[in-house]
């Protein structure tokens, strides 16, 4: 089980933070060959306009959110590693590339935090374009927004921690 | 050297280009593609002309473990090798999709064309055709290779 007991926790148990940004340095490089570097914020990021890849790990107690905020820049660097071609930042074909790196993401990382004790599965992706996203989640569960930044330009992560919905 | 008829199975468009576009680089045989969006795209596209199938797990409809699962309830297809390309990389998600999916081999995403030569050498010999799986116990090989990058 894990270390840390998640019900009624105020911020994500360090165990998973610690996870997530090994998993997105990995998978990352796996792609691009090129190992991100996790920076501390500076409080004064500018609204994103770009792409977000979300998708959750999951089990009947507990759901990691993850959304993957890749800035436009970033997005066409990374799909010329990973396709052998820059794609349109307004095409389909970009949304499905950031679903896909948010599943293989989410794979890694639900591999890693069952080591800990979080024994989920993965949903699938979805990717949303625009700018300035912001997610609201009810009852407003702990979140990390974690910021990386490799070759490509930068990207975040953030996080979601909250009880999975339960039908009645 | 008469041409594989592959079936790549996948719900992402990139990926499934990947896939071809990696087995058209090793070069280690001709293929013929015939693409599914997911497991129910696929069982409609399964014929007995398909002769190896390249396959994702999670997807809409029904996933790849289902319908790997569906071929193997049907007559004549254990020699057909089913090699599951896939994010899913827990160790009892490899032990379904090779025991309870009757899956051949695992592949994790993102692969590189060097893994897929490993897995697809035990399937195609030297001149492109293909053969019975070369490795005895090839459930194992697979964890004795995980555990090998820990």
């Amino acid at each position: 089980m894990l270390p840390v007991q998640l019900n009624g926790i105020k911020e994500i148990p360090d165990e998973i933070l610690d996870s997530v940004k090994e998993c997105v340095q990995n998978t990352f490089e796996s792609i691009s060959g090129d190992r991100p570097d996790f920076v501390m914020q500076n409080g004064n990021e500018k609204p994103m306009n770009g792409i977000i890849g979300s998708i959750n790990v999951f089990n009947t107690e507990h759901t990691l959110s993850m959304m993957i905020a890749i800035p436009k820049k970033t997005a066409l660097a990374v799909s010329e590693v990973f396709c052998g071609m820059e794609l349109p930042f307004e095409s389909d074909d970009m949304g499905d590339l950031v679903g896909e790196i948010s599943n293989i993401l989410a794979g890694d990382v639900a591999a890693s935090v069952e080591k800990i004790g979080f024994v989920g599965q993965s949903s699938l992706p979805t990717a949303t374009r625009g700018s300035d996203l912001t997610l609201f989640l009810p009852n407003k569960p702990p979140t990390a927004k974690l910021k990386f930044v490799g070759t490509g330009g930068e990207f975040w992560v953030n996080l979601a921690l909250s009880e999975s919905r339960r039908h009645k | 050297m008469s041409k594989i008829k592959a079936l790549v199975v996948d719900d992402s468009k990139i990926m499934r280009s990947a896939v071809k576009r990696t087995l058209d680089q090793l070069m280690m045989a001709d293929f013929e593609y015939i693409e599914a969006l997911d497991g129910e795209d696929a069982l409609q596209k399964f014929n007995d002309e398909i002769q190896i199938i390249f396959l994702d797990w999670n997807m809409p409809k029904m996933t790849g473990v289902e319908f790997s699962q569906e071929i193997r309830k049907m007559e004549n297809t254990d020699h057909i090798p089913i090699i599951m390309i896939t994010a899913e990389k827990s160790m009892g998600k490899v032990d379904t999709a090779l025991n309870e999916g009757g899956a051949n081999a695992y592949v994790t995403k993102p692969f590189t064309a060097d893994q897929v030569f490993k897995v697809l050498s035990r399937f195609i010999d030297k001149d492109g055709n293909l053969i019975q799986d070369t490795e005895e116990d090839d459930k194992k090989s697979f964890f004795k290779d995980m555990l090998k990058f820990k």
